[in-house]
């Protein structure tokens, strides 16, 4: 797998800074008459920064998401994930860098029910080709990080939202991924296991992960380094924090 | 991904619904099953009836004249058409070692040492047609003599088993009684050939002379001879019977008597032993197809039933599916997932099948009084058949799998 990183080819890389870049997208769909989810975006994410997107529903946060999260295809427009534009890729490659840079945090976690949590997040390590042994270790020493090393054999019914929510940070964790997208990671649980939550991420980035996490909650958002507010599909302002709000780390 | 892990993963899918999955299983089960019941019987009872029939095989070609196109036992509506002048042309023919002449004695009954029992025939034939080895006492009756044949179930007719050197009287159905003295029991196994049936009934054989009366004048020579419904060919060899088939067809088509005697749509049948096999074989091989073919129908309803459970299946894991590609299956891993499923609950059932199926058959030839037989690559095939039922049915729910947008898939509740 490792091998087809090649693929996209250098004529197509960014600035080697970019954890991913969006120049001019567009996202249009017919329903009936044109719809312009997304209507010449423009952005850029560096490696080991930390980005909130806001936005009221519908003006087009999830669409970036998607796009960025190699889930959708732009109509118009480039985006490059980890200096491969990724809009140019066949279905099967884009599947490949999806699996390799992405890491997804959803809000209702979406873990598999009949998985571990060692299993969970060894998941993406199979579609990559990992053998047995090396998912096991792996998965078990990125749960440890999160703070979950006494929980790898349970399911995720046997976990509560806030451990499901961090068996889903380690599963994006585990292909050491370009960027994590976060799509309302707290937004499923109270306020204090959120504020966990939010350390967990404020950890990962101090130790240099990418975060682009999408929320319409302000105080979730002022975690990151910088907020792109947008709107009717368009990037309305971007918002630098200058102090973003930090949780207290207590020891997992 | 790695095949082995697709088999870990299924094999967890199939499972964690244990109930579902049996239900599933049974109607493969049932399926191979039946099938493999009809199989076996039907490879058993070919085996039994012709273990029977061909137990001695001889180099004997049979002859006799019959309505065209008709497909029935040999000598069925067979008419005395071959005369004695026919009988010796074929006795002239290149590689036949023996002309055997077979013709039909009406009778009412049959009296031996005070005891009548009724017979409705005797069978005129020559002593040629009897095997030496077949005799338990006596031998065979000579041309020209008073002396008749009986086989053992013959013989155990009359209240003191008629024996050699017994006086039978013929009751002849003209009303005419004639006597004979027995000179010859034949064992109970020896049939009367296949113009006699290959179940072993009462027999009772005299030669044609003086016995067999039905004459004709014979178209060739204008002289009037006895006539004969039927006659056996013997060749010298195996080797001889083809040819000796082929050149008996040429002589009746041509010149013989039985040509111009025969009526206009009756055709001959000129059949050897192994075509008669043949015969048969073909009727019970229709005979297990069709069975078969029904069974084959509740195998075709147990794959509906996976397909049915697959796609149930599918979209109750529309979200799994949906993660999965999140975290970078591509669409081969989602389909070769769902594939193996279906294909595994084919296999279970066809496995799991087959015992059942041995088991009905067994039950079944216990039941009739058959010894099994058991045709060993149907459980190659009904594995087979069960990965293809797995396949079949697995097709479409996995490639609708596979082509789940993750989009939609991740936002299915």
């Amino acid at each position: 797998m490792a091998a087809s990183h090649s693929d996209a080819g250098p004529e197509t890389t960014t600035d080697s800074e970019d954890a991913v870049s969006l120049r001019d997208v567009r996202k249009t769909y017919y329903l009936g008459e044109p719809v312009h989810a997304l209507d010449g975006v423009s952005l850029s994410i560096h490696r080991g920064s930390y980005t909130a997107v806001m936005g009221p529903s519908g003006s087009g946060k999830s669409t970036l998401l998607n796009l960025i999260g190699c889930l959708d295809t732009a109509s118009e427009g480039q985006v490059f994930v980890n200096g491969k534009e990724v809009s140019a890729l066949s279905e099967r490659d884009r599947t490949r860098v999806r699996g390799d840079e992405i890491g997804f945090v959803f809000q209702t976690f979406n873990l598999m029910p009949k998985l571990t949590a060692a299993e969970n997040v060894a998941l993406p390590l199979v579609f990559q080709g990992v053998s047995r042994s090396k998912r096991k270790s792996h998965a078990e020493s990125v749960l440890d990080e999160v703070g979950l090393g006494d929980r790898t054999g349970h399911r995720p019914n046997e976990l509560s939202g806030g451990q499901r929510q961090r068996v889903a940070i380690a599963r994006a964790l585990v292909t050491d991924p370009a960027i994590i997208l976060a799509d309302e990671p707290t937004g499923n649980l109270d306020s204090e296991t959120g504020r966990q939550i939010m350390g967990l991420f404020q950890r990962l980035h101090d130790e240099g992960n990418t975060i682009l996490m999408v929320t319409h909650e302000r105080h979730i958002a002022e975690h990151a380094e910088r907020v792109i507010h947008v709107l009717d599909g368009t990037i309305e302002r971007i918002e630098e924090i200058e102090s973003p709000r930090r949780v207290e780390i207590e020891a997992f | 991904m790695e095949f082995l892990e697709s088999v870990r993963l299924s094999w967890r899918a199939i499972r964690s619904h244990k109930l579902r999955s049996v239900l599933t299983t049974l109607g493969i089960i049932i399926g191979v099953g039946a099938v493999i019941t009809f199989v076996t019987l039907g490879a058993s009872l070919q085996a039994d009836i012709l273990g029977q029939v061909g137990a001695e095989r001889t180099p004997n070609v049979y002859v006799w004249s019959g309505p065209e196109g008709q497909n029935a036992g040999p000598g069925a509506g067979a008419q005395p058409v071959f005369t004695e002048r026919d009988l010796t042309e074929l006795r002239n023919v290149a590689g036949v070692s023996a002309v055997v002449p077979r013709g039909i004695v009406p009778t009412a009954a049959v009296s031996s040492g005070g005891d009548t029992v009724a017979q409705r025939q005797v069978i005129a034939t020559s002593p040629a047609s009897f095997d030496s080895a077949t005799f338990v006492s006596g031998r065979a009756f000579e041309q020209g003599e008073r002396e008749v044949v009986l086989n053992e179930q013959a013989a155990r007719l009359f209240e003191s088993q008629a024996t050699v050197g017994d006086e039978v009287t013929l009751r002849l159905a003209s009303g005419e009684s004639a006597d004979a003295e027995v000179v010859g029991l034949l064992n109970s196994s020896s049939g009367g050939g296949p113009f006699e049936g290959f179940d072993s009934q009462p027999l009772v054989f005299v030669p044609t002379d003086p016995f067999y009366d039905t004459t004709i004048e014979s178209p060739a020579t204008g002289e009037t001879q006895r006539v004969y419904p039927t006659v056996t060919v013997v060749a010298n060899d195996f080797g001889a019977v083809a040819e000796v088939q082929e050149s008996v067809r040429a002589y009746l088509a041509d010149e013989s008597d039985a040509a111009s005697l025969a009526p206009g749509d009756y055709e001959f049948s000129v059949r050897t032993d192994q075509d008669l096999v043949d015969q048969l074989e073909e009727l019970l091989d229709t005979l297990t197809n069709f069975v078969t073919g029904i069974a084959v129908i509740s195998l075709v309803v147990g794959s509906i039933g996976i397909a049915n459970i697959m796609l149930v299946s599918v979209t109750e894991r529309t979200r799994e599916i949906g993660i999965m590609k999140a975290v970078g299956a591509q669409n081969r891993d989602v389909l070769q997932l769902f594939l193996l499923e279906a294909v595994m609950l084919g296999v279970l059932g066809a496995v799991a099948g087959t015992p059942v199926g041995v088991l009905g058959a067994y039950a079944a030839a216990e039941y009739i009084g058959l010894s099994l037989v058991f045709p060993l690559e149907w459980f190659a095939i009904a594995v087979g058949v069960g990965v293809l039922v797995g396949v079949l049915a697995g097709l479409y729910p996995a490639w609708n799998a596979a082509r789940t947008d993750p989009i939609d898939a991740l936002r299915y509740e």
